[in-house]
């Protein structure tokens, strides 16, 4: 076990620098940001002086070797735009993030999981069908226009909810129900499967022919048992709640990891881009890991150094 | 029913909501967050939204655009290149400092410092130096003679040279201290900033006792906040978007001309505009009232010369361009392959997409052959700041220089020197650095006069319209939004 | 003669199907159906409400910012939104499989590159890749497929991948490969065919996504360039129009809405089938 997680620990290591190094020269591919900084009234000599401020007159791998030397001392660098540490640009964004991607799992759980053993439970019935086609249907609207018909709806309509922002539970409700929209058939699906492989082995038969009820098999055996794949599968929607929230940032002026990404792509804050995509990437490399490790715990049959 | 149930509902709402204090706060939606609070840094809206109300500039400009004085009290050109300013006394900072000559000579020395590495050093960089003289005056000195000195001071803001020296630029920028209308209360990073009213201030602080500024990037997000009663004002939006708010009784629109011009840049030294002729064309084909009154529609003026009535420099005898498509098609049909040569309109989504499908079509419509090029800011820029040859055929673009003087505008898009500019016509180089250094308005107005003559004649480019700003308000909320499109909390006032 | 007629019940419960059909029928013979052409603008009829009639022809179902015909926009913007689709499907999905099969039965250093490599695509944010890619090359209908297709890709090589592993040391497979088969030979005839089916209910999933990663696009701007219809585009505007001109949004949003739901559909029916859901 201590073999294979140093194995696998250190070819994530390998695949973290590799991201990191394709998004640095790919960034650097798409322009500069200092025609943004600079007021539309800048002649070329403001932006010369302004691209050796920035450090940018400097040829690609000089910039590099900075950037990667930097790192091993732990230090982002700072932002272009904001004129402030990425250290604590990053930080103040990740509670935010945290809250939604949890809110969002929450939903997705809650609602996800009673659905998916529905399913199971009335297998092969006209129920079951019913409930699939409306897990599918709230799968299949894009975010930006759920969200905002979110917003009309309870925001402004109802006024039962805040239009958007941060600052309380009550304003975490609608992007998490928008975000965690996504995930939720996942977990419908990946419950009824569970569900219904252990509804198919022999202690359930026989709790049956013992007469035990259905809602006791539920709470005892099915649930218990189910849970270790949609723990497993957890890990993987981590990271992708964590890095798809864009949309969602974006509607609810939420102001996570996924909003200040784009904002900064955008604005070609390239350290800014760069410690972000780290972040995700050692999220959604270690989430992997995890449940690989998880799927090795559930099925010993799969060998643990082969499995991605 | 739906309608009666939302007045029901919207009524239990604000019964439970309005108190009755006079004294209220304000939430602002701005599209982004500001990228710096100190005011010698970051040059964009979102940032001077704010910082302009935490700081006071030099001079300012009134509703009516006028330059009036502010912590300059009054000023005189003692010669070509000196300009001799009084400073108001018993202004104090927010920390209880009095704002002294000497801040005002560090402000200036500050923001001229290439070291210091302003992003708006291109606008103050005339001034060669600044010093104390007579206890309460400054003179600035500029490289040469600068009529724009006057129109650039309105955006200089007055930093304290003891705080900024003790703690620093970055701990100045994260907590910024200032002698405007409000102090700085916290940044949420992402989230808001939050000023307080300044009790001591020197002038008018306005009504409001906190002054909450929000980052929403959605314009239909900022548009139901408005709705919701969750935002008080909210900036960036077209009449479009407006237009939901029409039969709420509890917001309104509020709209003014800017300086701000939109045209369409067309690439000289390229088929088919390098040809006067179809340069002619298009601007025939281009219905401006047609866009301005059919679809903007939130108060924009057609515009035939790259500056507008709020300028310095504006020449009202201009004749408006001509729409007349027959006429276009006649004088492309006289060359039809040299019309249908591929060209591609270069864009960005932060430029309204509908001004620039309608032109696409406008032009097509005479037998050009245009496609349009989406792309984000930074690749845009690259394109229309590119050399001719790599540069897109044509472009559309909206430009401010926040100094309300022609000299911001028609240099850097007409002027050979300028990588903005793609026109390169030596008489029209010649009268642009004159205006630029003469400080007889007389002599100025008529070299713009000629200027923009000369241009509304070739067609280098093609003036389009005077662009509005259009804010959504709640509607007891009383503001004028000017020209320059600054936001000063402290000239609203709440209806009774 | 032994023609088996099935059930008017069988044939109605694959309506997504149909649907599906009938909307990629839509977009095949657009020019026959649409009244207007999709782009002609008319500033005078801005905003009108399906039913509206200008100079004698109606504008069934409204129009829109521009003065353009929704139902024309419907009716051509079902091209793109189901081409882009299917085109990236097509081409990640290529992609995607002939990685995971090399790494898969391949083994050894293969296998830890190509799928270190998943790992790298995997967590490089779907929207830095789309900015980029369109900065580099520019905008455009190819470009947008292209940013679906290297965002979606390591999808199906994982998949791929798995299923190879799955069957890489059956009989059949040694047998092939003692018989002197070559490597692209046994990837091709022997495994293949037999994770077809897992990868055809990804696929399925797959292309109702591409749908709404399309959308996204165009919500922020990176998508199809204008004034070309896609549902997507068409929608991510109307939403700012909801409450002065709900017709710019509804249609688009419905119809989008059906294509990807018959899609998540018929993934989910054949994920039944093949006795392997995702």
């Amino acid at each position: 076990m201590l073999r294979f997680l140093l194995h696998r620990g250190g070819q994530a290591l390998i695949a973290a620098f590799g991201v990191v190094t394709l998004v640095f020269f790919i960034q650097r591919l798409s322009g500069d940001p200092t025609a943004l900084l600079l007021p539309e009234t800048a002649t070329q000599a403001d932006i010369e002086a302004m691209r050796v401020t920035l450090g940018l007159d400097q040829p690609i791998w000089v910039q590099y070797f900075d950037f990667l030397w930097a790192m091993a001392q732990f230090d982002l660098g700072r932002s272009f735009v904001q004129n402030t540490s990425v250290w604590e640009i990053i930080l103040s964004r990740v509670p935010q993030t945290l809250q939604l991607a949890g809110g969002a799992l929450v939903v997705a759980l809650v609602v996800g999981l009673p659905l998916g053993l529905i399913m199971a439970l009335t297998r092969g019935k006209l129920v079951s069908r019913f409930v699939m086609g409306q897990v599918l249907a709230f799968q299949s609207m894009p975010t930006f226009w759920s969200g905002i018909m979110l917003i009309l709806v309870f925001g402004v309509w109802l006024r039962w909810l805040p239009s958007s922002g941060t600052g309380s539970l009550a304003h975490l409700i609608m992007p998490s129900i928008a975000l965690g929209l996504l995930s939720l058939a996942t977990y419908a699906r990946i419950t009824r499967t569970a569900v219904l492989d252990e509804l198919g082995k022999d202690y359930v038969r026989s709790a049956r022919a013992r007469g035990v009820g259905t809602g006791r098999l539920v709470r005892r055996h099915l649930m218990r048992n189910s849970l270790i794949p949609i723990i497993s599968i957890t890990a993987l929607e981590l990271s992708q709640l964590l890095a798809g929230a864009v949309i969602v940032e974006t509607v609810f002026a939420w102001p996570g990891l996924g909003l200040l990404m784009v904002q900064s792509v955008a604005a070609r804050d390239f350290l800014v881009v760069q410690a972000v995509v780290l972040l995700g990437a050692f999220v959604t490399i270690f989430a992997n890991l995890a449940a690989d490790i998880l799927y090795s715990i559930i099925d010993p049959r799969v060998r643990l150094a082969g499995k991605l | 029913m739906k309608h009666s149930m939302k007045g029901f509902l919207s009524g239990i709402a604000l019964a439970v909501l309005v108190t009755p204090a006079i004294a209220r706060d304000i939430t602002i939606d701005l599209a982004g967050e500001p990228s710096s609070l100190d005011p010698h840094m970051q040059w964009n809206p979102d940032s001077y939204y704010v910082y302009r109300n935490v700081f006071d500039n030099l001079v300012t400009r009134d509703n009516t655009g006028k330059i009036v004085p502010q912590i300059a009290t009054e000023w005189e050109q003692a010669s070509d290149t000196e300009l001799t300013l009084t400073i108001r006394e018993g202004v104090t900072f927010h920390d209880g400092s009095p704002l002294t000559p000497e801040d005002v000579v560090f402000s200036v020395k500050r923001i001229t410092d290439p070291e210091f590495g302003s992003p708006q050093l291109g606008q103050f960089n005339q001034i060669t130096d600044a010093k104390v003289v007579d206890g309460n005056k400054v003179v600035l000195t500029t490289a040469g003679p600068y009529p724009a000195l006057m129109a650039q001071l309105v955006k200089l803001s007055i930093v304290p040279k003891k705080v900024v020296e003790s703690v620093g630029n970055e701990a100045f920028n994260a907590a910024p201290v200032g002698s405007g209308p409000y102090v700085f209360d916290e940044w949420k990073r992402g989230v808001s900033v939050t000023l307080d009213q300044n009790k001591d201030y020197w002038g008018t602080a306005g009504p409001f006792e906190k002054a909450i500024f929000r980052a929403v990037p959605d314009a239909a997000t900022r548009i139901a906040d408005l709705q919701a009663g969750t935002a008080d004002l909210v900036v960036s939006i077209d009449a479009d978007a407006g237009a939901q708010l029409k039969g709420n009784a509890k917001a309104k629109l509020l709209s003014a001309p800017t300086e701000r011009v939109g045209y369409v840049g067309l690439n000289l030294d390229k088929p088919p505009f390098n040809d006067l002729e179809m340069r002619k064309a298009a601007s025939l084909a281009i219905d401006r009232l047609g866009i301005t009154e059919g679809l903007l529609q939130a108060g924009e003026v057609p515009m035939a010369q790259m500056s507008s009535p709020a300028h310095f420099g504006y020449a009202p005898d201009i004749p408006a361009f001509e729409y007349d498509l027959e006429k276009a098609k006649s004088i492309t049909a006289a060359n039809p392959e040299l019309a249908a040569t591929p060209a591609v309109l270069a864009t960005a989504p932060v430029f309204d997409q509908r001004i620039v499908q309608a032109v696409q079509q406008m032009l097509n419509d005479a037998g050009f052959n245009i496609s349009i090029s989406m792309t984000d800011m930074p690749t845009y820029l690259g394109i229309v700041r590119s050399d001719p040859a790599e540069n897109s055929e044509l472009s559309f673009g909206r430009w401010s220089c926040a100094c309300q003087d022609a000299d911001g505008i028609a240099y850097p898009t007409l002027h050979s020197d300028s990588n903005w500019s793609r026109v390169n016509v030596p008489e029209i180089d010649t009268l642009l650095e004159e205006a630029r250094v003469s400080l007889d308005p007389e002599v100025r107005q008529a070299a713009y006069t000629k200027v923009h003559q000369m241009v509304r004649d070739n067609y280098y480019l093609l003036p389009m319209y005077q662009a509005a700003v259009l804010y959504g308000a709640v509607s007891d909320l009383e503001f004028e939004p000017t020209a320059n499109e600054s936001m000063f909390l402290n000239r609203m006032s709440v209806a009774q | 003669m032994n023609v088996r007629i099935p059930k008017l019940s069988t044939v109605l419960s694959w309506w997504p199907a149909w649907l599906l059909l009938a909307l990629v029928l839509c977009a095949v013979f657009a020019p026959w159906l649409a009244p207007f052409d999709p782009d002609r603008q008319n500033l005078l009829a801005r905003l009108k409400a399906p039913g509206f009639e200008a100079r004698g022809a109606i504008y069934q179902l409204g129009s829109d910012e521009l003065g353009r015909d929704i139902l024309s926009r419907l009716i051509y913007g079902a091209r793109v939104s189901i081409l882009v689709a299917v085109l990236s499907v097509i081409l990640s999905g290529v992609v995607g499989v002939t990685v995971g099969m090399a790494a898969g039965y391949l083994r050894g250093w293969v296998e830890t590159i190509l799928m270190r490599l998943v790992d790298i695509f995997l967590s490089i944010p779907a929207i830095l890749l789309a900015i980029i890619t369109v900065a580099v090359l520019g905008p455009g209908f190819i470009n947008v497929i292209l940013v679906l297709a290297l965002t979606r890709w390591p999808r199906y090589a994982r998949v791929a991948y798995g299923q190879t592993l799955a069957i890489a040391d059956r009989p059949f497979v040694t047998l092939a490969r003692s018989m002197g088969a070559s490597t692209p030979r046994v990837l091709a005839v022997h495994i293949l065919p037999n994770i077809v089916g897992p990868l055809l209910v990804v696929a399925t999933l797959e292309f109702g996504l591409m749908v709404l990663f399309e959308a996204g696009l165009s919500f922020l701007g990176l998508g199809v360039q204008p004034p070309t219809a896609s549902w997507g585009s068409m929608l991510s505007t109307g939403r700012n129009y909801v409450a002065s001109a709900w017709w710019i949004a509804t249609f688009p949003g419905l119809a989008l809405f059906l294509l990807v739901l018959s899609a998540n559909l018929i993934g989910d029916r054949l994920g039944d089938r093949i006795g392997k859901g995702r």
